[in-house]
């Protein structure tokens, strides 16, 4: 069943742009709140050891200062099983620029200033922050990310790979990498009084109100509940605009609770707590550095009979984070044997977390490049190699496709993109640059999270309200969401009104998993449907009805993924070695697209950052510390406008009649997946040199 | 932190005089960042900028007049006025940072911080500047060859402020050449200028980001002297662009870090110096 359409598929404009463009919408930190006061934090200057003592007399003194507070003067929080969020709670440190006390203050000076002052002494215990292959106590997690098993093994690997005509069996690696949002992370924390219970906890009275630039506010409402013991409704969190995220707002982190004990700490103050930029770099999440074998199989015809992807990686000694790195390699491609793995470290290093299509990022670089070696030891184009071994129904769970057409993209992209210009490698100057074109396929799963809930209000005159807590933190949800209630409702898009970002409107799923616009905008069009269903066409003002985000039986029966298919140009200098991106294309196919200039925007947005990833980013980790480097954008190397000169992305015009009610499949994540593989694949292509770690840096080129 | 705000060049001398220990300040983009970074915190800051004299550009008396580019004249400004008689300094100060650090930053503030990658020091060192450094003692000008002591030092005196910096007017064509892991908002891997002088046949260079101090490539301005064919029509000769080259990168003292490493950096030396040999010679013809 789909909705009728008029506002969707139409290139429809932000509905808060010009707020944005204005500047009348208001981020977190200028939120006005009545007397603030401002924290700043105290981070751990070892990886691993414990607190011994800590002299905040000179901090305390300085004018201005309100509060210091450290673990030994903390309210204790009621739920300390994360160990993230158990913040200030111990003296223990488990990695470098972990908090370990926080200074408020009458202005941000004064306590960046005195948190300065604080002298920490620590005692040190050995720390290991290194990751390799071949290290003791590697293990296999439970789960990984999105809930898959961490090891898949069907037929047998070892046989086929033996017997195969033609194999590839490489090592490829990715760096540690960090989200790097526009706005940094930003609580503002309020309390309500309530009753203080003996001890310093927080009593049943108490009522917090957090502002939050966060992916989700009902999520961050429900964790931070439990954290401090307060039942649901006595959290608020309020979150309209948020400058970025890609993932590292997915879920709450330490700053969130820093900034309500702060707060707690001076009674009747609002606090204000923004991350540095350094800050983020360890305290926002980032992607764990990976380390991957991939080894196919095939017939000198370039059947695949074997695919296996084994993955190293880390995790925080003090939380789990398993990256589902090999997780896409289990449905891409048909072979009967195909073995996939993941091993964590759990190094005294920040916690990892999402970033932008954690798993299949990291993973298709391997993933694709290996493809492409197969293609050229095979003597085949790659895209024909992908072709002869486009699986028929998922080879994982053995279901039909809700709709496959990876080969289209590929063939689309290739007519497009002039693939057949492409030569040998090596083999095209122009000038003092080598040429070379390159391709990589992309796919991300369709994810609907069930718990959204949608209400909708009309407020007469023609005007209707639609409620949920959901979040646009970029990427255009809002507009989308008003697009797909006008439709569903019947009216012009001009005539409603969508309220997000505020745990007191109906719950809302993380914007997370490329998942909001199916989970919301399902919720939002059954919350209309069902107010029709109620109010007919002329409801009388004040009219409300509601309805959560109906099943979705069909992901059960079907296997349902996006595809898309990444071409890059590039141009080495052959002397230099440096890489320039003339041109990207990616084709995909998605379901439907709800709105075409949102949507391009991710697109081009994934593809973009998926060329940061290919030619510049890596965080430094310097083991002797445990310390990230080069954690600023100076040096922690981001493209800049300059390096991204052509990104084109285009789709195909279908519905996925199995993608819920708009059959659409999102579209948030994949533009990333595969584009580094692309440039890396039109790197060897250019010069003949095969890349398998990122970044692709001029000095590699040359040898 | 005292913050000293002198509204003329006589009470910026004086203050520099009484307080050694105050940090110079002038579009703040390199100072702020060090102090964002906490790598020390000044004691006193010496704001220059209400000092309007010193955003003022001139030309010196005498027989070889130079530019004189007061300390606080900015990059945009540069570019756009003294572009045409500073080709290569101009050409190296499109490369600084982003539109922001253009408009804020200067020359001087390059010098002052000295770093062996700022963009400023290979053209400055190509085209034989001079640094006006003044006191309450007096003036004196220090040969740029002479003025980069070490990384991120100078051979400023406490009391000393940077009054200007006097570059001879192109007498040929210039060049400037930068490799980054970037195409914009980087800082250099490493980088070359070259300045050729057509009357006195001498060709001036300048080395970045490739030893602890910008330096001069010697042998190769020698080389260059003895070898070039001045007079010659037509292309550089490309063995003699390449033994150039070489004498380039041999001049260098790289070292490995998170940018690059130290044998590319030497062999992309050698690269930029031979290009930037051959665009500076192919602009003479035209
Ligand atoms: C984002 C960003 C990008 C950048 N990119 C580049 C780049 O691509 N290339 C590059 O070379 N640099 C770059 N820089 C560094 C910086 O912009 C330059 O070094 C600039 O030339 C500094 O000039 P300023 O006027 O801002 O100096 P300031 O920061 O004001 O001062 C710099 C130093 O000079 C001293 N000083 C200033 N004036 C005087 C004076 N009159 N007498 C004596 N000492 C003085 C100061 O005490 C200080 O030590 C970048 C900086 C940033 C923040």
């Amino acid at each position: 069943m789909t909705v009728w359409r008029e506002a969707v598929g139409t290139p429809a404009a932000r509905v808060e742009g010009p707020a944005k463009v204005t500047g009348r919408a208001g981020y977190t930190y200028d939120r006005p709140v009545t007397d603030p006061a401002y924290a700043f934090p105290v981070q751990a200057t070892i990886a691993r050891g414990r607190v011994a003592s800590i002299d905040s007399a000179a901090a305390a003194g300085v004018e201005g200062v309100l509060a210091v507070v450290t673990h030994r003067d903390a309210a204790r929080l009621a739920d300390t099983g994360d160990a993230e969020l158990a913040v200030l709670q111990s003296d223990e440190v488990g990695f470098r620029g972990q908090f370990v006390g926080v200074v408020v203050a009458e202005t941000p000076q004064a306590a960046r200033y005195a948190a300065g002052l604080v002298r920490v002494e620590y005692e040190q215990r050995p720390h290991d922050t290194e990751l390799r292959a071949d290290r003791p106590g590697l293990y296999a997690p439970e789960q990984v990310n999105g809930g898959f098993v961490s090891d898949t093994d069907e037929g047998d690997v070892d046989a086929a790979m033996e017997a195969a005509a033609v194999t590839v069996d490489r090592a490829y690696t990715t760096p540690m990498e960090f989200n790097s949002p526009m706005e940094p992370h930003v609580s503002v924390a309020v309390w309500d009084p309530g009753e203080r219970a003996p001890g310093g906890g927080f009593a049943e009275g108490a009522r917090l109100t957090l502002f939050d630039s966060t992916q989700g506010p009902h999520v961050v409402r429900s964790t931070l509940a439990q954290v401090f013991g307060l039942p649901p409704e006595r959290v608020r969190v309020i979150s309209p605009y948020v400058g970025g995220g890609f993932g590292s707002k997915g879920m709450p982190h330490a700053h969130n609770v820093l900034a309500a004990l702060a707060a707690w700490a001076v009674p009747g103050r609002p606090v204000k707590l923004a991350l540095t930029r350094q800050q983020m770099f360890a305290l926002a999440g980032h992607r764990t550095p990976t380390i991957q074998r991939v080894r196919l199989g095939a017939g000198a015809d370039g059947r695949l009979t074997a695919v296996a992807h084994e993955v190293v990686e880390h995790t925080s000694a003090i939380k789990e984070f398993a990256e589902q790195t090999a997780v896409g390699a289990r449905m891409m491609y048909a072979a009967p044997n195909r073995r996939t793995s993941h091993r964590l470290a759990a190094l005294d290093v920040p916690v990892p977390s999402w970033m932008r299509a954690p798993g299949e990022a990291p993973g298709f670089f391997a993933l694709e490049v290996a493809m492409d070696e197969l293609a050229q030891a095979c003597g085949l184009d790659p895209i024909e190699l992908r072709a002869r071994n486009d699986p028929e129904v998922d080879p994982e769970s053995g279901r039909p496709w809700s709709g496959r057409h990876l080969v289209r993209c590929l063939r689309e992209g290739a007519a497009r993109f002039g693939w057949a210009e492409r030569t040998a490698p090596g083999t095209r100057l122009v000038g003092r640059e080598l040429v070379g074109l390159g391709v990589a396929a992309s796919t991300y799963p369709y994810y609907r999270l069930p718990g959204s809930r949608a209400v909708v209000e009309y407020e007469g005159g023609g005007r209707y309200t639609v409620r949920i807590g959901a979040a646009d933190i970029g990427t255009g949800a809002w507009t989308a969401l008003t697009q797909i209630a006008a439709d569903a409702l019947g009216c012009r898009l001009r005539a409603v009104r969508v309220e997000i970002g505020d745990s007191d409107l109906p719950a809302a799923t993380v914007a997370g998993g490329s998942s909001g616009t199916t989970s919301w905008g399902s919720a939002v069009v059954a919350a209309c449907r069902a107010f029709r269903h109620v109010y007919g066409e002329q409801p009388p003002a004040g009219a409300e009805a509601g309805a959560d985000m109906p099943d979705d039986p069909d992901a059960e029966r079907f296997a349902m993924h996006s595809f898309g298919a990444q071409f890059a140009e590039v141009r080495v200098d052959a002397d230099t070695g440096e890489v320039r991106v003339p041109r990207m294309l990616g084709v995909f196919s998605v379901g439907r697209v709800v709105n075409p200039r949102t949507a391009r925007s991710q697109f081009i947005g994934g593809m973009t950052m998926g060329l940061s990833m290919a030619l510049h980013e890596r965080g430094v980790l310097d083991h002797r510390t445990g310390h990230v480097i080069n954690h600023d954008l100076a040096e922690y190397h981001i493209a800049t406008h300059a390096d991204v000169v052509d990104v084109d992305a285009v789709w195909l015009d279908e519905e996925d009649v199995h993608a819920g009610p708009l059959g659409a499949r999102g579209i948030g994540e994949i533009g990333i997946v595969g584009a580094a593989a692309a440039i890396a694949n039109a790197v060897h292509n250019a010069t003949g040199v095969r890349v398998r770690d990122l970044p692709i840096t001029p000095d590699v080129l040359l040898r | 932190m005292d913050f000293l705000r002198p509204a003329t060049w006589e009470d910026a001398l004086a203050m520099k005089a009484a307080r050694p220990d105050a940090t110079p300040i002038q579009g703040g983009t390199d100072v702020m960042v060090e102090i964002n970074l906490d790598k020390g915190r000044p004691t006193a800051l010496l704001d220059l900028n209400p000092v309007a004299e010193l955003s003022r550009w001139s030309w010196t008396a005498g027989p070889a007049p130079m530019l004189r580019v007061g300390a606080g004249v900015t990059y945009t400004r540069l570019i756009a006025e003294l572009g045409g008689w500073l080709p290569g300094l101009a050409q190296a100060s499109r490369t600084v940072g982003s539109p922001q650090i253009r408009n804020r930053g200067t020359l001087v503030g390059n010098l002052g911080a000295a770093s062996p990658a700022g963009d400023g020091h290979p053209p400055l060192l190509a085209s034989g500047a001079l640094v006006e450094a003044e006191s309450v003692r007096g003036t004196r000008l220090i040969p740029i060859g002479e003025f980069y002591m070490g990384v991120k030092r100078n051979a400023l005196e406490g009391d000393e402020l940077i009054r200007a910096v006097h570059v001879p007017p192109a007498a040929g064509p210039q060049c400037f050449a930068k490799v980054g892991t970037r195409n914009a908002m980087v800082i250099a891997v490493c980088s070359f200028a070259v300045a050729l002088d057509l009357r006195a046949r001498r060709a001036g260079t300048g080395i970045g980001s490739a030893a602890p101090t910008p330096r001069r490539a010697h042998a190769a301005e020698e080389f260059l002297a003895g070898e070039l064919d001045w007079d010659g029509a037509g292309p550089v000769d490309p063995a003699l662009a390449r033994r150039f080259g070489e004498l380039v990168a041999e001049a260098a003292a790289p070292i490995d870090d998170v940018r690059g490493r130290a044998d590319y950096r030497r062999h992309a030396l050698a690269v930029m110096a031979r290009r930037a040999l051959g665009w500076a010679w192919a602009e003479r013809e035209v």
